[in-house]
């Protein structure tokens, strides 16, 4: 007889089996399906996580350098994000003498309350100059964004994100020329940025950051500073520069310069060491599930002790035995894997609409090898208990 | 075909003490042959099938099949003994209930290690038609009645065309009518198709329909021969 019919008859066999206790099929394989969904899905909202904030980045624009306070987004000894350098206006005076040097964009950050008529909502307050808007490439979608004047004459201009204005007015564009108020400041909306698909930016206030001194910013200082340079090129030589310039006025602890591509390789790197462990998390589930399988397997060698004798009277090997329960195990395990797989994409696929997640093509092979696999190693025992069985005492079992 | 010599079968038991099943047992089955194990309940003569059935090992003395010592075989030589040699008839059938009446009986050809000189569902098919369970073919067996479901058995046993046949009481299970029907068939099997037989039982009905009778009784082989079996002779223990 050929290995093919073979195969055909242990699937038929085992679909047979299956089909008479369905009920139990499918719990026994819902473990495994619990324990894909949770790996897929994990690795899909890692992924996802990491996708969002490297887009966070990536609007800020590619040649984009980033001073920032205590040791940044790095971590490691000292301050930290907090603490540190405070920078003014005389960092800024000085970093504009750098050479190749494109825009120097000081900038204050702040969580507010923003009220327009009986609308209030949170919005992030961004103090920063003119050259921010052409810096990070937004545009404005109606009326306009402020100047170099305007900056210089601390005018009481403001510039909404979309979002931002599009929960503070009708529409969104029915911002400009209203006021709004930030705690006792008021402000006039000259324009409404389009939208960029950054939170952060959607939800923003932009104003001078002139603006900001008193209550908002009394100490006249900024979180950090944005260095644009025309090319990628530039970014070493000006990053140099820079360091030269504030380390006259800073110990090498106190800030920290960074540029995109290394905020992207830290983030990577970080986003690697969570993916692990969500994976790590999510594959206890797995061996739960295996563990389920691998009882429900020696319930049901004992169950069928006689079947065994049976089958080893007419001629089946140890290894034919083992087979057998093998493919029931495998088949169960990779059931539950794949209607796991397809839950885990429906699920994502819906999830998408609000986040980024993703399911690459390796959680796809993970989770069926795994499945796969995992029906093996926790088949392997009762299949092995039923093949050794002696055909003398499976074929007396009652 | 098949020589038993000096063939011992001993159990320990629970307790540490050993039970001897069978004992000093000297038995051979000629090609053509139609015997009859008898003996009561208790009497080792299911361990002696199951030694000749190679579905168990002596303790001590030799088992050869066609010349060939079972002793000298590992397990995958023995399973394919029982493949090609040997087909089993029980008296509770051991059909697999969750498969067919066809897939029951083409069941060993699943298992089997050498070509088949035939094609296994025409074979399975015209077994079906001779032993008149046409129509049943993709029945389960509990949709079968006793007789049929032995008849199933049977053709199983039958599919690998083996040299033996075992059947270890074939009839214990059904009434008397059909029990008749299927020594029927087994002597239908050896006379036109020239199956060698053996037959266990503790009928002497049944055992009267065999060509030579091996009494068996304690484990022992205390009788060999041809003549009738009287009811006294098969005493209960």
């Amino acid at each position: 007889m050929n290995r093919f019919d073979n195969i055909a008859h242990l699937l038929t066999s085992a679909v047979a089996d299956f089909r008479r206790d369905k009920i139990r099929t499918a719990l026994t394989s819902l473990g495994i399906m619990v324990g894909v969904l949770s790996v897929v899905m994990l690795i899909a909202l890692g992924l996802g996580l990491k996708n969002y904030i490297q887009k966070q980045f990536q609007n800020l624009g590619a040649n984009l350098i980033l001073v920032l306070p205590g040791q940044g987004i790095s971590g490691g000894p000292g301050p930290g994000l907090v603490g540190g350098a405070e920078f003014d206006e005389k960092d800024i005076t000085a970093l504009r003498r750098i050479e190749g040097l494109q825009y120097v964009v000081p900038a204050v950050f702040k969580s507010v309350a923003v009220e327009a008529g009986t609308e209030e909502k949170t919005g992030y307050l961004l103090g920063v100059n003119a050259d921010y808007f052409d810096l990070i490439g937004v545009k404005a979608l109606s009326g306009e964004q402020f100047t170099r004047t305007e900056v210089g004459n601390r005018a009481k201009v403001a510039v909404l994100g979309y979002n931002l204005a599009d929960q503070l007015f009708e529409d969104p564009a029915d911002g400009v020329g209203r006021n709004i108020r930030l705690g006792g400041l008021r402000l006039k909306v000259i324009g409404v940025n389009e939208k960029t698909g950054d939170n952060e930016q959607d939800k923003a206030v932009v104003v001078p950051y002139t603006t900001t001194y008193g209550s908002l910013n009394p100490k006249k200082t900024f979180w950090s500073i944005y260095l644009g340079v025309p090319s990628e090129e530039a970014v070493a030589s000006v990053k140099e520069e820079a360091e030269e310039v504030l380390l006259r006025r800073y110990d090498a602890d106190e800030f920290e310069i960074t540029e995109q591509a290394e905020i992207l390789s830290t983030i990577n790197q970080i986003f690697g060491v969570i993916n692990l462990v969500l994976v790590a998390i999510g594959s206890i589930s797995l061996v739960v599930g295996g563990i389920g399988i691998m009882n429900i397997m020696y319930a049901t060698v004992t169950e069928r002790t006689k079947e065994i004798g049976i089958r080893r009277a007419i001629g089946a090997t140890k290894r034919d035995i083992l087979s057998q329960f093998l493919t029931e195990s495998v088949v169960l395990s990779a059931l539950g894997g794949v209607v796991g797989l397809l839950l885990a994409t429906i699920i994502v696929l819906i999830v998408r609409i609000w986040f980024p997640v993703a399911i690459n093509f390796l959680a796809v092979v993970m989770a069926i090898g795994v499945s796969s696999a995992i029906g093996i190693f926790f088949g392997v025992f009762p299949a092995k208990k039923a093949a050794d069985l002696s055909p003398i005492d499976a074929i007396r079992y009652e | 075909m098949i020589k038993l010599n000096e063939v011992w079968k001993e159990y320990t038991l629970g307790d540490g003490t050993v039970f001897t099943a069978l004992k000093q047992i000297n038995f051979a089955v000629k090609q053509g042959e139609m015997v009859g194990i008898i003996g009561a309940s208790g009497s080792g003569k299911s361990t002696l099938m199951h030694i000749v059935g190679l579905l168990d090992k002596p303790s001590r003395g030799k088992v050869l099949v066609n010349d060939r010592d079972i002793a000298k075989l590992n397990d995958d030589e023995i399973s394919k003994l029982r493949s090609e040699f040997v087909g089993f008839v029980f008296q509770q059938f051991n059909l697999i209930p969750k498969l067919s009446v066809l897939e029951n009986i083409m069941l060993p050809t699943i298992y089997a290690r050498k070509k088949l000189a035939y094609i296994p569902e025409k074979r399975a098919r015209e077994l079906i038609e001779r032993f008149g369970l046409a129509g049943k073919e993709k029945n389960t067996p509990n949709k079968l009645s006793g007789g049929q479901q032995q008849r199933v058995a049977i053709a199983r046993a039958l599919m690998m065309n083996p040299q033996l046949i075992l059947a270890d009481e074939p009839t214990g299970n059904l009434d008397s009518k059909t029990g008749h029907e299927i020594m029927n068939l087994f002597e239908e099997l050896n006379q036109k198709d020239g199956v060698t037989l053996v037959i266990v039982t503790h009928e002497p009905l049944v055992a009267n329909r065999t060509h030579r009778h091996v009494h068996i009784q304690d484990g022992e082989i205390v009788k060999e021969d041809k003549t009738p079996v009287r009811k006294r002779e098969v005493r209960v223990k």
